[in-house]
């Protein structure tokens, strides 16, 4: 019975307690910086779900739509010079329209073309950035490529606590507002849809509307998250944009059951916190990640936390009979 | 106009390299029917192959090609056995199981050989006609790979093909007369890595060679299949010819980013001018 609701609601004001309690405990600023930077990559992951889980389409280039408001928020802040609340509303605008032009393209599209398409679009905008470079307004040095552009944050660098909390209470909020999405009526028809098109289809629903509006509620967290992000970090890289942030979200929500919302982002922030805090390079970390999901595909279908609670199900669902 | 018909010639050579790329893809969506995106990856693996030979001592471009077939055949039938078939009939599980196994790679190469570009000294060139440069990895790769691609469809159109041609058209029968329908599969899946590996080996000298190196021939393929669909092997040819020379010119024009740019913007409005793509091809399966 581990993942029955009532018990999964306990497991989580557990966490929460903990997570809150976790800087008055003397954790020092690294672990604290790695934390709130899992929280943001758990919002992410989380996001992913809702296209990708809960309706099913396989997106390869979310990235895409964090990259986006990453970038506007450094462009707009650190080279027009707005204030960064404007850009990080600019962002969220210009993600959100990322999402519903890719979302209006894949909804004549199917299955593995969505990931083909999802994945050279998100590509395109990682070589792009990539290949941009340009002198900055102030000085001569180059802005753009690896390097990447600086964000202009009112409050300089932020303090590690209020990353910390700022984080946690975005992560919260956006997880909160995703499983009211996945359990509302949109989100019972991009289940179906994930299930059958067909089927959907003959209900009568607008399945390419449908996967448009998946697509929207998707990027528009995604680049609330590299919003988030860009005010973490203070800069915008050509990562942001990569095929590895973009197989990320896939595999972390493989790993913790896609469609579930709360497991890919748990397992998003257990494994980065894990891996990061160990202080395993990047390169050995995405391996690991990949092995990890290779793993998971072959022998659990339907992620971890899916077939488990599967399995503790039909073991459940076995004395009941038997007693009757 | 000299140096555009070095490039020009440059193009012919890597695309009909290319070819043998794109033909092992087309034969795995045939006769296994998923689209593999880890195909980039051995190509990555012939190419880093052929430089640990030649740091080695070994710049024998016909070893260097057997022993990436054998390393990419091994590693090919693991991968269609042991993973693609338990899990072919799920998308998802195709579709971010086989770019998790090319991320895999490109990692692992990254740790072994380091993030940065490595290259292969091309060697002094075969002939110089009238100012343009006839190379000789140029010369090898084009004479190897029509040989292979040839090689290829002589093997479909003969009596040991039919097996193959029989899974790719009509699975069920092949079952039914007794055929080893998921041997034949993992085989076809080795046997296109191996191609993929091969083209690896030639194309090493002509580029650096990165982790990441085998995302833009990958792409390539992906077009070539789109369009031509599978069964043609001379449209495939051409197609890769085509698509090869379009990268050399765009490298040449502006500048070698961009031929990966314009790869993928002819993928992106291939899919969206041609959204029933290959679905036609595909097994009737509803997503």
């Amino acid at each position: 019975m581990i993942f029955s609701p009532r018990s999964t609601t306990g497991a989580l004001a557990l966490g929460t307690g903990l997570l809150l309690l976790l800087p008055l405990a003397g954790l020092d600023h690294f672990l604290l910086d790695v934390l709130a930077s899992g929280f943001l990559l758990a919002a992410y992951v989380g996001s992913w779900d809702i296209v990708g889980g809960v309706a099913g389409q396989i997106c390869l280039g979310h990235a895409l739509f964090f990259g986006t408001a990453t970038y506007s928020c450094a462009l707009l802040t650190s080279l027009a010079g707005w204030p960064f609340a404007a850009a990080a509303a600019a962002a969220l605008l210009l993600s959100t329209t990322a999402a519903a032009v890719v979302g209006t393209f894949s909804g004549r599209l199917k299955g593995p073309f969505i990931a083909l398409l999802t994945l050279a679009l998100g590509e395109l905008a990682h070589e792009v950035a990539l290949g941009q470079t340009f002198f900055s307004p102030r000085g001569a040095y180059s802005w753009g490529g690896e390097g990447g552009i600086p964000v202009a944050l009112p409050w300089g660098s932020p303090s590690p606590w209020a990353s910390y909390y700022g984080a946690l209470l975005f992560l919260f909020l956006s997880t909160w507002g995703m499983t009211r999405i996945a359990r509302s009526k949109d989100g019972l028809i991009w289940t179906a849809i994930s299930g059958s098109e067909l089927t959907a289809r003959a209900s009568g629903v607008d399945v390419a509307r449908h996967k448009r509006r998946a697509f929207l509620v998707a990027g528009l967290l995604a680049g609330a998250a590299g919003v988030g992000f860009a005010a973490h970090v203070g800069r915008a890289t050509a990562a942001d944009f990569s095929l590895e942030l973009s197989f990320q979200a896939a595999t972390f929500a493989a790993i913790g059951g896609r469609g579930t919302i709360v497991g890919p982002v748990l397992a998003a922030l257990l494994l980065h916190a894990l891996f990061q805090g160990a202080g395993i390079a990047p390169a050995a970390r995405v391996l690991l990640y990949a092995l990890a999901l290779l793993l998971v595909l072959r022998f659990f279908p339907a992620g971890v936390a899916g077939t488990l609670r599967e399995r503790v199900r039909e073991r459940n669902m076995v004395p009941e009979g038997a007693s009757r | 106009m000299l140096p555009f018909a070095q490039v020009l010639l440059d193009g012919l050579f890597t695309g009909s390299t290319y070819a043998l790329i794109a033909a092992g893809l087309a034969l795995i969506l045939g006769v296994v029917k998923v689209v593999n995106l880890s195909h980039g990856a051995f190509f990555s693996l012939g190419a880093y192959i052929a430089y640990a030979l030649s740091t080695k001592g070994v710049s024998n471009p016909a070893v260097a090609v057997l022993l990436a077939c054998v390393i990419a055949f091994a590693f090919g039938v693991f991968l269609g056995k042991s993973f693609i078939n338990p899990v072919r009939s799920h998308p998802f599980s195709v579709a971010v199981g086989t770019l998790g196994f090319a991320i895999l790679f490109e990692q692992a190469a990254q740790m072994l050989w380091g993030p940065h570009p490595v290259s292969i000294g091309a060697g002094p060139p075969w002939a110089v006609v009238d100012g343009v440069v006839v190379r000789r990895w140029g010369a090898i790769s084009l004479i190897a790979s029509t040989v292979i691609l040839l090689a290829i469809a002589l093997f479909l159109h003969s009596r040991f093909g039919l097996p193959v041609k029989l899974i790719a058209e009509e699975e069920e029968i092949a079952e039914s007369v007794g055929m080893d329908v998921e041997k034949i599969r993992y085989l076809t899946f080795g046997f296109a890595s191996a191609a993929a590996a091969a083209a690896g080996v030639l194309l090493a000298p002509a580029t650096s060679i990165t982790p990441t190196m085998g995302r833009v021939p990958l792409i390539l393929s992906l077009i070539v299949v789109i369009a031509s669909g599978m069964e043609n092997i001379a449209a495939i040819f051409l197609l890769a010819v085509g698509l090869g020379l379009l990268s050399n010119v765009s490298a040449y024009l502006f500048s070698p980013q961009w031929s990966y740019v314009s790869l993928l913007s002819v993928i992106c409005l291939l899919l969206l001018l041609r959204p029933e793509g290959l679905s036609a091809t595909m097994p009737g399966r509803d997503y």
